[in-house]
């Protein structure tokens, strides 16, 4: 996975349509975000996922791609028959408040004497029939969704501008947006215009239960750590528009698993893990540690 | 011969008044009888010598004689001729005064060995100058002697005498009230501290001679508040430093002895070595230091306060002004150190922090203050010391300090405020009359006599309207309310703590510590009567204290049923409806058991294998009524003809707190947030509330105060109302104002507001440091005049509003912005690239940069605009002309010319106008600018006198949109009082802290330099004033803010440029010219 904006050798050294999951990245569904994601695939309409950060919606975008087959020939079920094409690569784009259109579709660049076209990522993904993940895409330019409506439409299209070109996405192209509502600030909500051209699915931290089977796979630590990572991480996420801006992850809770099961103190992991990364407020800090505190003996 | 000799002395006292005569024969009668002859000659001819030795030492010969006889009572001839001599030395001096002496001579003797007196007259005689003023001091020394040379030893008598010499410098008059007061006030001084009090004295009457007679007169009075063994040690104190700090010394002495009194006297020695070591750096330090120790010695004991001091004497030796601040607690520091050094953990510097640990525990919005709100409040709470909760608030007592250090101490607060929000979070509140419980088999079959759980509430609500809560209805069942009560918070408390140590495994040992100190405490079961000590028991058992459990031993079996019964409640899933169950079962069984005497040598331990069965066996052993029916009868055995007693609760667990689930539904009821959800709030008439009042047992009125039930129950009505109303008030005023933000043409009247309070730290140069929550701001809405002001402002000035405008629409365009020459952009810029083509060619090598990107800089501006309304401002502005001087021009006649055109046009129209009006002009100018240009804004005015008394008007807030409202408001800006700028600048920044904006800018207009009543040492003093007002505008630089001072004191450049140094700034020299000039500045600081 890169980003467009990356030192630009990685685009050569990186073929970025062509990543894509060697092995079945994990996932647990918490509810039919998996057929709806499949119908819509299979419907060829983008999705928009919705949700906190680290709740898992890039692993859950992994997880299709590798699920999901490219139709070779007039098979619509992409379920079936895994190994016959391989699953879908996957390019991911993390949006920031500096990437332009010409950082998706692509660039001349000057090389010796002359200029060499570069495909962008999203260019990139229209031709090898990929998903193409913009994660966060509010952060982007606003000129970003003079690409996005043609894709997103039943024309299936990207203007490539500076080269005079029209391209149609092959089968098998989806483009998939995420979104935090209750990251952004007002000023960086999503149009309606652009809204509008999705499914969404919205996601939310698992239930205490899940969650703790995520933590325990994922970093390996005993299920009660785990449930006890999942029960904390339920009373953070109180705290959310009440001095803290977003709610303990999922990934931050396997981070703080892994931490125990290295060896490290609950308390102490829980801190360096979840409380100093959530926040830089002495008082929530403070709060947050003796919600640890309560939950982990030492 | 005697009697030729008396003759002859009769002969010559005859040139004198009778009176000596007299006078010589009563003394005669009185000492022929003990004189020899030649004694009696010598004594003749000594009274004539004294006599006849000038003008009026008849007179001193008169006392002489009176004062013979008693003399010679005590001492021999030969001793009485040594002693007069004394007196007739005197004599020399002043007749006056030897008469003086000779008359306290019988009185004095007692007290004074013969070769004393030289010693003693000496004295006297140093108190006389040759003036009749001073004669008549001395003479009353020697007159006041007598009662003074009891409780003075006379070598200590030169203090006194040097006392009032030092006074008699100064004023006679006090010299002689002093020394007429000395006999009583060294009376009421112990011995020990004589000498010291009145070298103390000396040092006053040296220093503060004015303050001497109130030294006279309160000092004694003092000083016994200081420890009686440190008294000399703290007058020798005083008077050191009144050495060095003068005047001051007494007010400090009195001042320092009376903090003295509200401090333990044990620690009062230490307390005086800290403050010896202070005084040698600084007087001042080392009284403010004994003046602050009572609030110190509250937080900190006295290892703690001398780590304080050592500190602090630190700061004092680097910095006079900063220690002394210090110890005046006057420093953030001070505070600071001493809450690292306390243990004690204050309820208000944990508040928030707990705040956030109860809303993430329950995960609804839950406040935490202190009982003593919650009792304040008089709605059916009276314990401030113990932690509860009405539902929606976690209150806790104010402060711990139960252990020595403060993680465990608030260890303790954690403890309570669990507890609390476990009541919240795992619902203790919820019961609901209708649902059945899981654990319990519902014990609705089981009703005998209208016991049981399965009133229906519909049925009960269907009547005239009448609302209850289910716990109401609940304990409704029960005649015993109180114990119902008792049982079930015992029962409902044990689910909570278990619920609370199974999911929060962390506080388990502080919680059990706090079990453990609970039952330490607890008083004996032994001699309860049985159903309060089976009540007692089973207390002990949710405080998972089984072992102290005593119970006689005959009668085990029945303490084991109700034992079984609450060990249920402990079992996973258990809810409050369980709790409720196990209410009834327990009611069933501890109502059989009568309250009487316990008639058993055998208590003991009572050992339970309940451990190990968790389930507590079958559901048939709980049901009362079944198999053990016979109780009671078994029971009488032990328990022969005794009499039933009272029940009494059993005593509160202190981090259980207060339990009190009824009100809580009722209040919650009324607030319309019924904890049962089903029915909307239904107005409640008074008379129901009252009936429902009266009925709960929480409330046990009759305790608290002795007034008639229906008369406090009614007090507690009006409170409750009040509280509800309070809240439903609150809700409502939020709907409004959020109509307001929507339409904004809500015409409505405003509601009055009151002044908000905010806190502010003030700096304090000297001390280098800040004086904590030293400013209070009172935040107000300006008042309202008519928006006329507003739109004849606009007409007056119309030609400048469009200049302005046109000026800030041209602000627009600079919103996008090229960046050329990157070495990434968005596309080619086509001068780079042929550039870059024309150098290829010509072979030269060259960078790549061909790229522009075009940056769009969202205009993201947020001001606050702060005038000063100071006094000051009210002046006209026509003095401000006479100082003008040319030289503003820079030799320009154009801009001489526009002002001279613009001045004359001005004047024609409006004469004299006040400073503030140009201020008005100018913010109405600058707010038709800023509305043009969209930016954020919100224009305040402040005033004030004194640091808690600094207002803040606040004319239009940052979010308020603008409209007619802000017009009218500023029509009536209008001149107030001082101008304390400090406070005023932190409040803006606190504003502007809460606006979300990238740039935020801070503009001060100011007419003059800060100054305010106490705004310094003193009222000449501008630096520190200065030196606060800077720091506040640095404080607004370290939050990313721009801050701007601007002032049309044409004086200002002197103190703008100490107070904003490396910040802008401008002195608008022609006050005129402001309206033009503030949309000018702002489009350049913000363009």
């Amino acid at each position: 996975m890169t980003t467009a904006t990356e030192a630009i050798t990685e685009y050569r050294s990186w073929a970025v349509e062509e990543f894509r999951a060697e092995e079945e990245p994990y996932y647990v569904p918490v509810s039919d975000e998996i057929e709806v994601f499949e119908a819509a695939w299979n419907s060829k309409i983008p999705v928009l996922l919705k949700g906190p950060t680290g709740c898992g919606k890039t692993r859950f975008v992994e997880y299709m791609a590798y699920h999901l087959n490219r139709p070779l020939a007039v098979v619509r079920d992409g379920k079936t028959e895994i190994e016959a094409e391989t699953n879908l690569p996957l390019v991911t784009v993390a949006c920031h408040e500096d990437l332009t259109a010409s950082d998706l579709v692509g660039r001349y660049l000057l090389e010796g004497n002359e200029t060499v076209w570069i495909d962008g990522p999203l260019t990139r993904a229209v031709k090898a029939g990929a998903i193409c993940y913009l994660d966060e895409v509010v952060e982007a330019r606003k000129d970003t969704t003079v690409l996005i409506h043609p894709l997103t439409d039943h024309r299936r299209i990207l203007p490539v501008e500076k080269k005079s070109q029209l391209l149609q996405a092959r089968d098998g192209f989806l483009l998939v947006i995420s979104f935090n509502p209750g990251y952004q600030s007002a000023l960086k909500d999503l149009k309606q215009s652009t809204r509008q051209r999705f499914v969404a699915v919205e996601f939310d931290y698992p239930p205490r239960e899940t969650e703790a089977e995520i933590v325990q796979h994922e970093s390996g630590c005993d299920y009660d750590v785990a449930l006890n990572l999942a029960k904390m991480a339920e009373k953070i996420r109180n705290l959310r528009e009440h001095g803290l801006a977003e709610g303990a992850s999922t990934r931050l809770l396997i981070y703080a698993g892994r931490m125990i099961a290295e060896g490290v103190a609950p308390r102490r992991a829980c801190q360096v893990a979840i409380v100093w990364p959530l926040t830089d407020d002495g008082e929530v800090q403070r709060s947050i540690e003796e919600v640890v505190s309560s939950i982990f003996e030492d | 011969m005697t009697a030729q000799l008396v003759e002859e002395a009769r002969e010559g006292l005859r040139q004198f008044p009778p009176a000596l005569a007299q006078e010589f024969e009563s003394a005669l009668e009185a000492v022929q009888p003990i004189l020899e002859p030649d004694e009696l000659a010598e004594w003749l001819r000594d009274g004539l010598e004294i006599a006849r030795h000038s003008l009026r030492s008849w007179e001193a010969s008169s006392e002489y004689f009176r004062a013979s006889g008693p003399v010679l009572e005590q001492i021999t001839y030969d001793r009485m001729r040594e002693w007069c001599a004394v007196g007739v030395d005197l004599m020399e001096t002043s007749p006056a005064l030897s008469g003086a002496l000779f008359r306290a001579s019988p009185a004095v003797l007692p007290h004074l060995s013969v070769p004393q007196a030289n010693d003693w007259a000496s004295q006297g005689k140093s108190l006389y100058k040759g003036t009749w003023k001073s004669g008549s001091l001395s003479a009353q020394y020697f007159d006041v002697s007598p009662q003074i040379l009891p409780h003075l030893p006379l070598s200590q008598m030169r203090l006194l005498v040097d006392l009032i010499d030092s006074l008699a410098s100064h004023s006679y008059e006090l010299a002689s009230a002093c020394l007429g007061m000395a006999p009583g006030v060294l009376s009421q001084l112990d011995r020990a501290d004589r000498a010291p009090f009145l070298e103390f004295g000396g040092i006053v009457a040296h220093t503060a001679w004015v303050d001497a007679r109130v030294y006279f007169e309160r000092g004694p009075g003092a000083l016994r508040q200081v420890g009686e063994e440190q008294r000399p040690r703290f007058l020798s104190l005083a008077g050191q430093v009144a050495m060095q700090v003068g005047r001051l010394g007494h007010p400090y002495f009195i001042e320092s002895a009376q903090a003295m009194s509200e401090v333990e006297k044990d620690i009062h020695e230490g307390l005086l070595e800290l403050a010896e070591q202070l005084a040698q750096h600084s007087g001042d330090a080392a009284m403010e230091f004994l003046k602050s120790s009572p609030r110190v010695a509250q937080r900190l004991g006295i290892d703690d306060i001398a780590r304080w001091q050592e500190f602090g004497l630190q700061i004092l030796q680097q910095s006079r002004d900063g220690g002394e601040a210090f110890f005046r607690l006057e420093s953030a520091r001070g505070e600071e150190v001493m809450e690292a050094l306390s243990s004690r953990v204050d309820l208000d510097r944990v508040s928030e922090l707990i705040r956030m640990y109860c809303k993430a525990l329950t995960g609804v919005d839950v406040g935490v203050k202190a009982s003593e709100e919650l009792t304040a409040k008089g709605v059916g709470w009276v314990d401030e010391s113990s932690p509860t909760t009405e539902g929606t608030t976690i209150y806790l007592p104010e402060n711990v300090e139960r252990y020595p250090t403060k993680e465990e101490n608030f260890s303790v607060y954690k403890v309570f405020a669990t507890h609390q929000a476990g009541r919240l979070e795992f619902g203790s509140f919820e019961y609901q009359s209708q649902l059945d419980p899981s654990l319990f088999p519902s014990p609705q079959n089981g009703t005998q006599n209208g016991h049981g759980n399965g009133v229906a509430p519909a049925a009960v609500e269907g009547q005239e309207g009448e609302i209850h809560t289910d716990m109401e209805l609940f304990f409704d069942q029960f005649e015993d309310r109180r114990l119902a009560h008792d049982l079930f918070t015992i029962v409902e408390d044990t689910r909570i703590d278990t619920i609370v140590k199974r999911e929060y495994a962390g506080v388990r040992r502080a919680f059990s510590r706090l079990q453990q100190a609970a039952i330490d405490r607890r008083r004996p079961v032994e001699g309860m009567p049985a159903r309060q000590a089976m009540v007692e028991n089973l207390l002990r058992a949710s405080l998972d204290e089984i072992g102290r459990i005593r119970w006689p031993n005959e009668l085990a079996e029945e303490m084991r049923t109700p034992l079984r019964i609450l060990n249920r409640i402990r079992n996973d899933g258990a809810t409050v409806q369980d709790s409720a169950a196990a209410t009834a079962l327990l009611y069933e069984w501890l109502s059989q058991i009568p309250n009487v005497e316990l008639d058993s040598e055998d208590w003991s331990d009572f050992e339970q294998e309940m451990n190990a069965d968790p389930d507590g066996g079958e559901d048939s052993d709980m049901m009362p009524g079944s198999g053990s029916s016979g109780l009671e009868e078994s029971f009488m055995p032990f328990m022969p003809g005794s009499e039933e007693r009272p029940y009494d609760s059993p005593d509160p667990v202190d981090f259980r707190g207060d339990f009190k689930p009824e009100l809580v539904q009722l209040l919650m009821k009324l607030k319309g947030e019924t904890g049962t959800g089903d029915a909307p709030p239904i107005p409640l008439t008074k008379e129901q509330l009252q009936e429902l009042l009266e009925k709960s047992v929480e409330i046990s009125i009759n305790e608290l105060m002795d007034m008639d039930l229906a008369e406090s129950s009614g007090m507690f009505l009006d409170n409750l109302l009040k509280e509800v109303n309070q809240i439903q008030g609150e809700r409502q005023e939020g709907q409004q104002a959020m109509g307001d933000d929507s339409t904004g043409e809500d015409d409505g009247a405003e509601l009055p507001v009151e002044a908000a309070s905010f806190y502010y730290d003030e700096w304090d140069f000297r001390a280098a440091d800040y004086k904590p929550r030293w400013c209070r701001v009172q935040e107000q809405r300006g008042e309202s005049g008519t928006s006329n002001y507003y739109t004849e402002t606009l007409h007056e000035h119309t030609q400048l509003v469009q200049e302005t405008r046109k000026q800030f629409e041209m602000l627009r365009p600079e919103m996008f912005r090229k960046m050329k020459r990157l070495t990434d952009g968005e596309d080619y810029d086509l001068d780079a690239v042929i550039e870059w083509y024309t150098e290829k060619i010509a072979g030269a090598t060259s960078e790549t940069k061909l790229f522009y990107r075009r940056n769009k800089v969202d205009r993201d501006v947020a001001v606050a605009f702060l005038l000063d309304v100071s006094a000051s401002t009210d002046e006209e502005i026509q003095k401000h002309h006479d100082q003008r001087q040319d030289d503003q021009f820079d030799d320009d006649p154009r801009k001489y010319l526009s002002w001279w055109a613009q001045r004359r046009a001005e004047a024609a129209r409006h004469p004299g106008k006040r400073i503030i009006d140009l201020e008005k002009e100018a913010t109405v100018l600058l707010i038709e600018a800023l509305e043009t240009i969209g930016d954020k804004y919100g224009v305040y005015g402040f005033s004030g006198y004194g640091r808690d008394n600094v207002e803040f008007f606040v004319y239009k807030d940052m979010d308020e949109p603008f409209g007619d409202r802000i017009k009218e408001r500023i029509d009536k800006i209008a001149p107030v009082r001082s101008t304390r700028m400090g406070p005023a600048i932190r409040h803006c920044i606190w504003k502007l802290q809460n606006t979300d904006a990238k740039v935020k800018i801070l503009m001060l207009l100011s007419d003059g330099r800060p100054q305010d009543h106490g705004y310094g040492r003193d009222r000449t003093e501008k630096e520190y004033a200065i030196h606060d007002t800077k720091m506040a505008l640095t404080e607004a630089r370290r939050e990313g803010m721009v801050p701007f001072a601007l002032t049309v004191d044409r004086a200002g450049h002197d103190y703008l440029k100490q107070m904003c140094q490396d910040m802008a700034y401008e002195v608008v020299a022609d006050i005129e010219s402001l309206p033009r000039r503030l949309p000018a500045l702002y489009r350049r600081l913000t363009g």
